[in-house]
Parts: C-alpha cells; sequence; structure tokens
C-alpha cells in the first residue's frame, strides 16, 4: 500500500518537474526573443532571462532525478470540494463590478462556508454577516473603495 | 556607537496614533498566531494593501507589520499549548512540553511562562537589533553594485542550505521568484518582458497579488484538504498565574533560547522553526537530566518561546541594514518597503531614520504592549480557537479579494492571485516551500539592476564581480553555504555504507 502511495507521489513529483522544465524552456525561448530598441548597459533585457531558464532547467534535472516526497493528490468527493472553491472565487471576481461587493462577497462566503461543512442555513446566516461586517468595516470605518455594482446602483 | 536614530524613533513610536496602530497590530498578531489557519505572513500579507489605500505613512505602516509579526510569534504559543497543533511554524516547539502542562491542568501556567519568556526573547532580541543595525549598516555602506549582486547571491546560497531538507526545490523556489520579477517594463532598455501584450502585466506582477495568492489562496485549498477532525482545546486552564519556583528554574532556558534565536534570526534565509528547533534540542541536550523534556518541563517550554520571539528581531537586522531579508516574512516586510518606494540597504538609517528608528523603537513598545495584552486576554484569545473554519476561510478568502482589489481596483487583479494560488497549491502539495519565492520575488529586481550597472560601470566585463574583497569573501561564504549540505550529505552517505559493509 505505502508503495502505491509514494510510486503515484514520485509520478506526481516527475510531472510537475517535466513542466517547470517545459516552462524553463519556454521561459528562455521568450527571453531571447525580447525586442528592444536600446540599451543602456552591456547586458540588455534579454541576458537575465536567459540565464534563469539555464538555471531553472539544470535544477530541473536535479529535481526530476529525485523529486522527493509529495503528498498525495485528493480524490473523490474532496477533489470536488477543492476545485469548487476556486470556481467560487472565480465567479465572485467576475461578479465583482456588475453584482457589486456585497452580493459577490455573499455568494463567496456562503459557498465556502458550505463547503467547509456548514449546515446550509447557518452558511447563508453566516455570510450575510460577514457581507455586512466586511462592506461596512472597508467602506465606512476604512474608506476602501469597493464596488457597490452596477446592478443595483 | 551613535543611537541616535533610535532615541528619535522613540518620538516616532510614542505618537498617538502610532501606538494605537502598534497596539491593533499586537492585537491582530496575536490572533493570527494563535489561529493554526494563518500564520503571520498570511495577516502580513493581508495588511499591507489595507494599511497602503488608508494612506498611512511608511513607518505606520512598518509599525502595524512590525507589531503583527512579533503579535504572531506570541500568539502562535496558545494553540500550541491547548490545542497540540503549532498556531505558526515557530511555536512547533513550544507544543512539546506545553502540551502535556496543559493536560495536567497547568495550562494556564504554561501560557504565562510562556508569555513571560516571549517577553524576554522579545526584548533581548530588539536591543540586539538596537545595537547591530548601525554596526553592520556601517561595514556594508562600501557596497558598489558589484558587492550587492554577490550579497544576493549569497542570500540565495544560505537559503538553499539551510531551508528545508531539500535545497534543490529551495533554489527552484527562488529561480521562480527571479523569473516572475523579470515580468513587465525593463526600466533600462524600454523593452516589455512576459507581458503577453496585457497592458495590466506591463508594470510587473504586483507584490500583493503574488503574496496573498501564494499564501493564503493556496492556504484556503490545503486547510480544507486536512480538515482537522478530532483534536480537543483543552477548557480548563487552572492556575493564571505562573509559580515563581518555574520562572526561576527556566531564567536559563530564557536567556540561552534568546541568544540563539536572535543569532539565527540574523542569519539570512532561517526563520523562527530553525530557532525554536536548535534552541530546544540545544536546552534538552544542557538540561534534561532526568528525562523530564516532552512531559511538561518548563524549560522545554520557555527555551523555544524566547527563541521565536528573539528571531523576530533578529530577522530585521539584515532586513533594514543590507536589504536581505532575514525570513519568509521579512521578505514579505521588505516588499513592503518597496512599495512605498524605499529601498532598503545600508543608507536607510541614514536617509530614512524614521522608518528604522521608529520601527525598533516599536519592537520595545511592542513587546511591553504583548505582555500586558498577552497576560490578562489570554482567555479570550484562547476562546478565538473555537471559531470553526467554515467562518474564518472564507474570511480569509474575503480580506485576500479587498486586499487585492483595493490596489489597484482591477478584477485583472484578482484572477492573476486565483492563478497564482492555485499553482502555489500544486508547489505546496510537491513539497515546495512559499517563502524562497517570494525571496526570488523581492531581490529579482534589485539583484537584476545591480549586475546590469556593475557590467555597465566595467564596460562588460565580467571580473568586476571578483574584484574587490568584499565581493571575493563573499563568494567563499556563498560557495561554502551551497556545498556545504552536498559534503555533509556525501559524508553520511559514505558513512551509513561503511556501517553497512561492516
Amino acid at each position: 500500500m505505502s508503495d502505491t502511495t509514494s510510486s503515484s507521489s514520485t509520478l506526481i513529483g516527475r510531472i510537475g518537474g517535466l513542466s517547470m522544465l517545459a516552462l524553463a524552456i519556454a521561459y528562455g525561448i521568450g527571453g531571447s526573443r525580447i525586442e528592444y530598441a536600446f540599451a543602456s548597459d552591456p547586458l540588455g533585457p534579454r541576458v537575465v532571462p536567459v540565464l534563469l531558464a539555464i538555471i531553472l532547467t539544470v535544477l530541473c534535472l536535479f529535481y526530476l532525478k529525485s523529486p522527493g516526497t509529495a503528498e498525495a493528490f485528493p480524490r473523490g468527493q474532496l477533489l470536488v470540494r477543492i476545485v469548487a472553491v476556486p470556481l467560487l472565487l472565480l465567479a465572485s471576481a467576475l461578479l465583482l463590478e456588475p453584482a457589486g461587493f456585497a452580493a459577490s462577497i455573499f455568494l463567496l462566503t456562503a459557498g465556502v462556508g458550505w463547503i467547509f461543512g456548514a449546515p446550509l442555513r447557518l452558511a447563508l446566516i453566516g455570510a450575510a454577516g460577514q457581507a455586512l461586517l466586511w462592506w461596512s468595516v472597508f467602506s465606512y470605518l476604512l474608506d476602501v473603495y469597493l464596488p457597490a455594482g452596477r446592478l443595483f446602483g | 556607537m551613535n543611537l541616535d536614530y533610535l532615541w528619535n524613533g522613540f518620538t516616532v513610536a510614542l505618537t498617538m496614533q502610532n501606538l494605537l496602530i502598534g497596539l491593533a497590530g499586537c492585537f491582530i498578531g496575536t490572533l493570527v498566531g494563535a489561529l493554526p489557519a494563518i500564520g503571520p505572513i498570511n495577516g502580513i500579507a493581508l495588511l499591507i494593501p489595507i494599511a497602503y489605500t488608508m494612506g498611512l505613512p511608511a513607518e505606520s505602516t512598518m509599525i502595524l507589520l512590525a507589531a503583527v509579526y512579533c503579535g504572531a510569534e506570541y500568539g502562535g504559543r496558545i494553540s500550541s499549548i491547548l490545542l497540540n497543533v503549532p498556531g505558526d511554524a515557530g511555536a512547533v516547539m513550544t507544543a512539546l512540553d506545553g502540551n502535556p502542562m496543559a493536560r495536567q491542568g497547568r495550562a494556564g501556567e504554561a501560557l504565562m511562562l510562556s508569555g513571560l519568556s516571549s517577553f524576554v526573547g522579545g526584548v533581548f532580541g530588539a536591543v540586539g537589533l538596537a545595537l547591530f543595525a548601525p554596526l553592520l549598516a556601517g561595514l556594508a555602506i562600501g557596497f558598489g553594485p558589484a558587492e550587492y549582486f554577490v550579497l544576493m547571491v549569497f542570500a540565495f546560497a544560505t537559503l538553499g542550505s539551510m531551508v528545508g531538507s531539500q535545497p534543490v526545490k529551495t533554489l527552484i523556489g527562488c529561480t521562480l521568484g527571479l523569473m516572475l520579477a523579470t515580468v513587465g517594463l525593463d526600466a533600462t532598455s524600454g523593452a516589455y518582458r512576459f507581458t503577453f501584450n496585457e497592458p495590466e502585466l506591463g508594470d510587473g506582477i504586483e507584490f500583493v497579488v503574488l503574496v496573498i495568492g501564494l499564501f493564503s489562496v493556496s492556504e484556503a485549498l490545503l486547510i480544507l484538504e486536512h480538515q482537522a477532525s478530532g483534536v480537543s482545546v483543552i477548557r480548563e486552564l487552572g492556575r493564571m498565574t505562573a509559580r515563581l519556583d518555574d520562572i526561576r528554574k527556566s531564567v536559563g532556558a530564557t536567556l540561552r533560547g534568546s541568544v540563539i534565536g536572535f543569532i539565527v534570526g540574523v542569519l539570512p534565509g532561517t526563520g523562527a522553526s530553525v530557532s525554536s528547533a536548535v534552541s530546544y534540542t540545544t536546552e534538552k541536550r544542557i538540561s534534561d537530566t532526568e528525562g523530564t523534556f516532552g512531559k511538561g518541563d518548563v524549560r522545554g517550554l520557555a527555551a523555544p518561546e524566547a527563541a521565536n520571539n528573539a528571531t523576530a528581531c533578529g530577522a530585521f537586522v539584515p532586513m533594514l541594514t543590507l536589504g536581505v531579508p532575514g525570513s519568509g516574512t521579512t521578505a514579505v516586510m521588505l516588499g513592503a518597503l518597496m512599495l512605498y518606494n524605499i529601498q532598503p540597504g545600508p543608507m536607510l538609517i541614514t536617509e530614512r531614520p524614521e522608518v528604522v528608528g521608529g520601527l525598533v523603537a516599536s519592537l520595545f513598545v511592542g513587546n511591553i504592549l504583548l505582555l500586558l495584552l498577552n497576560l490578562p486576554l489570554v482567555n479570550i484569545f484562547a476562546r478565538v480557537l473555537t471559531v470553526p473554519n467554515w467562518l474564518l476561510v472564507p474570511g480569509i478568502l474575503v480580506l485576500s479579494i479587498v486586499g487585492v482589489y483595493s490596489t489597484h481596483a482591477s478584477v485583472f487583479s484578482i484572477l492573476l492571485m486565483l492563478g497564482i494560488g492555485m499553482i502555489g497549491w500544486l508547489l505546496r502539495k510537491a513539497g515546495f516551500d512559499m517563502a524562497p519565492i517570494i525571496l526570488g520575488f523581492v531581490l529579482g529586481h534589485v539583484m537584476e539592476v545591480n549586475l546590469r550597472n556593475a557590467l555597465a560601470i566595467s564596460g562588460g566585463d565580467i571580473s568586476i564581480l571578483f574584484q574587490s574583497k568584499i565581493s571575493i569573501i563573499l563568494w567563499i561564504l556563498a560557495g561554502a553555504m551551497a556545498f556545504m549540505p552536498l559534503i555533509l550529505g556525501w559524508r553520511r552517505t559514505r558513512a551509513a555504507k561503511a556501517v553497512q559493509a561492516s
């Protein structure tokens, strides 16, 4: 059992290492093609990115040789809950300007609260409380600009 | 030694506004430290944009952030003792003897005694900082661009050898941070680098977006994954004063812990988790003659608590004098200074004495405030531990959104934070530490500018990086730091093989 877990975590480490290697190569190629009209120093804007790409490539090769231990990936219901949190963040970010801070925060806190195991009713009450609390703290107490929303405003 | 900057600093730290800001910071810091879900970096990352948009001057922001940092080191002990779950990385060792004390019905005594040790460690660290900072800044005053570049190389080398069990991961983290720092307009050539024609990336990736993404968003996902079950808070605190006998017994441990903590704090790249571990194991070796460590020995509680608070202050020495952070949290604070267009370095004490002096003086004031807050109010802080994650985590996410949105009023920043948070989560699952990325990002721009300036001075001759005595010493130190773990690892494998063969 432990063998399967460690081999799957090594596999995850290898996939991660290969992705970073791909990133290093892409970054290096991108860096070598930076266009510029003038440079007031002998290095110019390209050399440092290319150097960094080479360093990352070498480090990735070392890493791929022994990726060490990685945590097992979540599966099943937990994976669904984990994916739901960034989706809720995405939704509330996109709703922030059209629907306003209070509505988008209500959606976020109710959804995330529910995902974290609160009964739906409590999650909704908690979310209403948080939306009210944060809106008053930031807009009135700390004078931080937050959108009121085009739909309602 | 000229300590004028410190006396002037007290006039800054003792204004009514800064006292109130310091008090608020101490309170927030203790809360942040006590809650296992958020550590000092998250607390500071969330406060930076809010302080900035509120228009606080640089010195007040620094006082606020330093108070949060020190407060978190005090607060971390509360959940270590009552929950056996460290509130922050520096409090891991506190649980070893603190929690057994609590189980014996001596939670109140453990909290009081560790509060006193924290205070001694904190004040010792502040005195060390006040004395050392001008000395080190004086030494570094002859640094030119070449020396600065080598200093940064040295900082990365120490980080690789000291943080974590896998130096390769730390170095990859640093490189990723350096790469992220290259995004945006290159001031010397006017070229846009890695902006993908996105105007919002023209100024580069916002520091706040990166820190909040890496620490808060990824943290929320990790909390969900590891949602603790069956952890029980010890509610019976018992007697709420420390016994005189115990105080007497722990004086030596507290002082030794303070010294170790300060020294480890000054070294770049090492934080409170290293210092508390070193001080605990040292104290165990020196004092544990009866085998009582780990079973509720007050010395095992006092040493790491004093150490992690002394480390918090020690970490400011390289940050304020050389512009090289001593820990992950000071790396974030360095980023905050840069938001105010303040470039840390040896000239900081002379150019911005109010910021350095105010910060150092506020550490003295802050430690007194923290002691006053932590002894009588420990009951209230202990109750915070019962706030459920379903209220806490959405709150952290709301603060993340507000923090990122408030600096530039742009939804793009929130989306970028989300993307960075997801990548951070994957990296953390693969065992990467986030602090090196922040360090690389914060130092990346300065490092590149100094390298290019040095080569502009020499007309492209790379030997300028090896010319001065300071540079050569720093290269040797960096080399020693980088290769030490490899040599030690090789010797260990050889010894293991020899044992196997025999």
